[in-house]
């Protein structure tokens, strides 16, 4: 690999390297000088997790080549504030909470930083636009800026320096606005993430992925590969040792293709080299012959008699049908005076935390393979890889790096495995850091699904019966698609007492990308039916949509749509609640004509508008002038 | 990825058509990167191999702008973010400001430069427009038996297709000129998937200037982005607003036969009722940006009703 010598002024510092001139700064910052407050979410300018001063401005290290920065000034997060200390805007977001995983505060805190040095008398609109480069998917927003006005109005000296510190806690914290213990290694950027760490003698993971969805692999060879220079061991399931399959409730899914492939992107082989373009050279040398397979696409495609079969032990495509009944749902549409009827679907979602999948596996002096990793299940991967690896549970050791945002989609074993066997291959460490394409293509989504909804209700409002039926999309592997059906169904016709009902959740395989754990876990799909089905039913018997549900709301003595007798319920101050913040305007739907007069209060959101600093340029230097014609 | 296996910043524009000359093929140039970066990853070109990549940002010729005889001579160098930073800038070419601020992001805009923008030619470009209603021309620099040779070209046939040019081998870009349209209003409408930090699947570019009576419309410049494979100039609209009395009624019938300006052919549909939604929210913005009568014009829909 040609070299290039590089000579910056990083944080107050000299700094003189040799480096690689494809590296990008982000690169350059990370791995040659270990500077890891500065982030990877995406390497395509989308996410601001890499956000560092060049010559005092801010901009994104992943789309800077590290050699267009030669001679110049850099600040990273690192360097904002001397060691043990914090600046304003860093104690700013400790104080109000702007920090959740983390993963995306040390660009946020920098964006901060930018956005004051720009302009310290920015208004909200301007902070917002100028913070508008970074996504953050667990705090909100809110506290963030919430941090920058604070910490504005500290420097410019309208708030006491005091404003920073910790709000005093009376009796109780419940309430209080009491600052989290992790938060100071997060503003500063010193928390290190699986993607952060490095071991000595460590190498780096490529994995070769599927270019279809749906094919038996005919052969796999991965000699030329192997025979590189600088490849360490190449990967295939053969070399898995013991028993292979992962999931969260069935273990259908191999560590890599077994066989064949059943989603784009599945993992076929694994290189792990000397250095990341070594491993990505590597990867284009494996040859697979794939012999294409008539794939499922849509869930109602795959009961069809004849559907293609995606996995031998489920003939029929389904991975799990959870019936529920209750009462005697004739009768109860009997009863009714109204009967609705409606389809409800949502779509496939990805979580987008904004730290993609990163993991290290090394075998240690006792044996023991061990697997630091973001999994948000690490005891029940343990168990999983011991049975993987023919190892007994005491050989086997996860540990759980910093998650930097998962919401469900780190729970899948998807690449530990494959970190697992490298390292017993070749006993040295190994790393693999997904890019963010890679972690779209390859993790768990939300499910799609399809609600067939029926609802029948008195002229009263009361809900006499409801037959809800949902079909799932699980995509290639089961996951968590089992809970998932379960905790839909449960939940299927939401917070309201109906003493007749029939409830079927079933999902089924497909040939796309797997379906997970997601937020709500099928809550959510259910939820939008029920809900959507009650405005409706609302509008159908000119009703107040808060009064439908009132009538049919759960109480203490209810039973459940799973025939739990309730105890406690809260659900009509829930409404009272909602009704009054909303500043509900009451009366059925219809009384309001085309416009109501309930939106649009002071406490609602804008839609996002630009430009509140055009008329005031920041740059008083240059001239208002008309060039001469 | 983008792996490369030199990377050269000259510092002269000599050296850089020298070097530019004699770069082995698949060699590319860099300003900004923010185009060449991202489409070097998986499921757009993957992993390229180069052989150099020629960094022209620090060429001092390249670097800030000059004003001759009306027209604006912006150097390669310039990048988005000057549209909102140089007060000169924002007053002489007054649609670049409003399509700055939709552009990615304070970031990006510091690094991404119009001439990347033009020369990357994706048909959703949002330089493209307000350039192309400036009368933008694209300067091309190549070394000809040793001497530097340029040459102009009207951005409007400058950009041939999605990705297509008609910049020639051993050519650099060195700089894009416009018009001065000071006292003119303008304005930028661009629609994407989301608000902030969007790439558009439409845009429009609105300059006006009024009268001094500001009753009617002396000049108008309109032109779209993302309805075609090429930027389009709305010459015919310009035409009937031109010297005509400014009405709602004249601007709804203009942005209405704007809709057939639409080649794209997927969404198209959509795209038909966005232009005339464009065309109409552009005149309006840009009438009431106006900076000398612009306030007049700042409750536009209530003076006409009155
Ligand atoms: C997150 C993100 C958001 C974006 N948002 C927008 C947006 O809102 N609107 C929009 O229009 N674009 C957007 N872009 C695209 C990009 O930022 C712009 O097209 C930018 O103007 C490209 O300029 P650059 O200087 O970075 O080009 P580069 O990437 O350096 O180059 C682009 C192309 O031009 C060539 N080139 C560069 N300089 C010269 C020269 N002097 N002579 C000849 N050829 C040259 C290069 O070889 C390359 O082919 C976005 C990009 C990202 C990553
Ligand atoms: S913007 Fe650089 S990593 Fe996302
Ligand atoms: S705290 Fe912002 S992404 Fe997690």
């Amino acid at each position: 690999m040609p070299k290039i010598d590089l000579t910056m002024d990083v944080n107050g510092r000299k700094v003189v390297k040799q480096s690689e001139p494809h590296k990008r700064l982000l690169d350059f910052l990370r791995e040659d000088l270990n500077l890891t407050g500065t982030k990877e979410g995406c390497g395509a300018g989308e996410c601001g997790t890499c956000s560092v001063f060049v010559d005092g401005k801010l901009v994104k290290s992943c789309l800077m080549p590290a050699a267009k920065a030669d001679g110049a000034k850099i600040e990273t997060i690192e360097g904002l504030a001397r060691p043990g200390s914090l600046t304003p805007v860093q104690q700013a977001f400790h104080k109000t909470g702007a920090s959740q995983c983390g993963y995306c505060i040390p660009g946020m805190v920098m964006a901060a930083t930018s956005a004051l040095r720009e302009n310290p008398d920015a208004g909200i609109e301007e902070i917002k636009e100028r913070l508008g480069g970074n996504i953050c998917r667990c705090t909100g927003y809110t506290k963030i800026f919430e941090a920058v006005e604070i910490a504005r109005d500290v420097i410019a000296g309208r708030l006491p320096e005091t404003a920073l510190d910790e709000d005093a806690t009376g009796e109780s914290f419940i309430g209080a606005n009491v600052r989290r213990l992790d938060a100071p290694s997060k503003v500063s950027g010193r928390l290190k993430y699986a993607a952060d760490m490095k071991m000595v003698d460590m190498l780096q993971m490529q994995v070769l992925r599927a270019p279809m969805p749906h094919a038996r692999i005919v052969s796999i060879d991965t000699s030329e590969a192997e025979a590189m220079e600088g490849v360490a061991c190449v990967i295939t399931s053969a070399d898995v040792p013991g028993t292979d399959g992962f999931g969260v409730f069935v273990h259908d899914q191999p560590v890599m293709a077994r066989g064949k492939v059943r989603h784009f992107g599945e993992a076929v082989a694994a290189v792990a080299a000397e250095d990341l373009i070594t491993a990505r050279r590597a990867l284009a040398k494996i040859k697979v012959e794939y012999e294409e397979l008539p794939g499922v696409y849509a869930p109602e495609d795959a009961l069809v008699d004849g559907a293609p079969v995606i996995h031998d032990y489920a003939q029929d495509n389904v991975i799990k049908h959870i019936p529920i009944r209750k009462g005697d749902i004739a009768k109860g549409f009997a009863e009714a005076d109204l009967i609705l009827e409606d389809e409800f679907r949502t779509q496939q979602v990805e979580h987008a935390y904004l730290e993609p999948e990163a993991g290290i596996a090394y075998v240690d002096h006792d044996d023991v393979v061990t697997v630091l990793s973001p999994s948000q299940n690490i005891t029940h991967h343990r168990h999983m890889l011991a049975e993987i690896l023919a190892l007994p549970i005491n050989k086997v050791r996860f540990i759980m790096s910093p998650v930097g945002g998962g919401f469900g989609g780190k729970e899948d074993m998807i690449y530990q495995g494959m970190l697992a066997l490298a390292a017993m291959k070749t006993h040295r460490p190994v790393q693999l850091n997904f890019t963010r394409e890679e972690s779209l293509v390859a993790s768990a989504k939300r499910h799609p699904s399809r609600v067939r909804y029926k609802m029948g209700l008195k002229w009263s409002g009361e809900i006499t019966a409801i037959e809800f039926d949902m079909l799932s999309d699980g995509g290639a592997y089961g996951m968590s698609s089992e809970g998932v059906m379960r905790k839909a169904a449960i939940l299927s016709c939401g917070p309201y007492e109906v003493h007749n009902l029939k409830v079927d959740t079933k999902v089924v395989y497909t040939n796309n990308t797997p379906s997970g754990a997601f937020r709500t876990f099928g809550g959510m799909q259910a939820q939008f039916a029920t809900e959507s089905m009650m405005d409706m039913a609302a509008e159908a018997l000119d009703m107040d949509p808060f009064e439908l549900r009132r009538i049919n709301m759960m109480r203490i003595g209810s039973r459940t749509h799973t025939q739990q007798e309730l105890t406690t319920a809260s659900l009509d101050r829930v409404l009272d609640a909602a009704e009054e913040a909303s500043r509900w305007e009451a009366g059925a739907p219809k009384v309001r004509g085309p416009r109501r007069n309930d939106l649009g209060g002071p406490d609602t959101r804008k839609p996002c508008t630009l430009g509140a600093r055009i008329g005031e340029p920041t740059d008083t230097q240059t001239k208002d002038e008309r060039v001469a014609s | 990825m983008l792996i490369c296996e030199s990377y050269h910043v000259p510092k002269t524009l000599e050296e850089a058509l020298r070097l530019w000359a004699e770069a082995p093929d698949g060699s590319r140039l860099v300003s900004g990167a923010t185009d060449i970066l991202p489409w070097a990853r998986e499921g757009r070109a993957g992993d390229v191999e180069i052989p150099a990549l020629i960094d022209v940002t620090k060429i001092p010729e390249l670097k800030g702008y000059s004003c001759d005889k009306g027209r604006i001579r912006l150097g390669a160098a310039t990048v988005y973010q000057d549209f909102l930073t140089d007060r000169t800038l924002m007053t002489n070419l007054p649609c670049m400001p409003y399509c700055a601020i939709w552009f990615a992001d304070d970031q990006i805009r510091e690094q991404a430069t119009v001439v990347g923008n033009l020369v990357n030619a994706s048909p959703v470009a949002d330089g493209t427009p307000p350039v192309v209603a400036l009368n933008g021309e694209i300067e091309l620099t190549r070394l000809e038996d040793g001497a530097v040779r340029r040459r102009s070209v009207p951005v409007a046939d400058f950009i041939e297709g999605p990705g297509r040019t008609l910049i020639q081998p051993g050519e650099i870009a060195t700089a894009v000129t416009v018009d001065s349209a000071y006292g003119y209003g303008g304005s930028f409408q661009k629609v994407g998937q989301r608000r902030s930090l969007v790439i558009s699947v439409a845009c429009c570019a609105a300059l006006v200037r009024a009268d001094s009576t500001g009753t009617v419309f002396e000049d108008v410049r309109l032109a779209l982005g993302g309805v075609g494979p090429r930027p389009i100039r709305l010459r015919d609209a310009e035409r009937r607003l031109k010297g005509e009395r400014i009405t709602q009624e004249l601007i709804q019938r203009v942005a209405e036969s704007a809709a057939d300006s639409v080649g794209s052919r997927s969404r198209k549909e959509y795209r038909r009722d966005v232009v005339v939604n464009f065309v109409r929210a552009g005149l309006e913005e840009a009438l009431a940006n106006q900076p000398e009568i612009g306030a007049k014009f700042k409750n536009f829909g209530e003076t006409e009703n009155a």
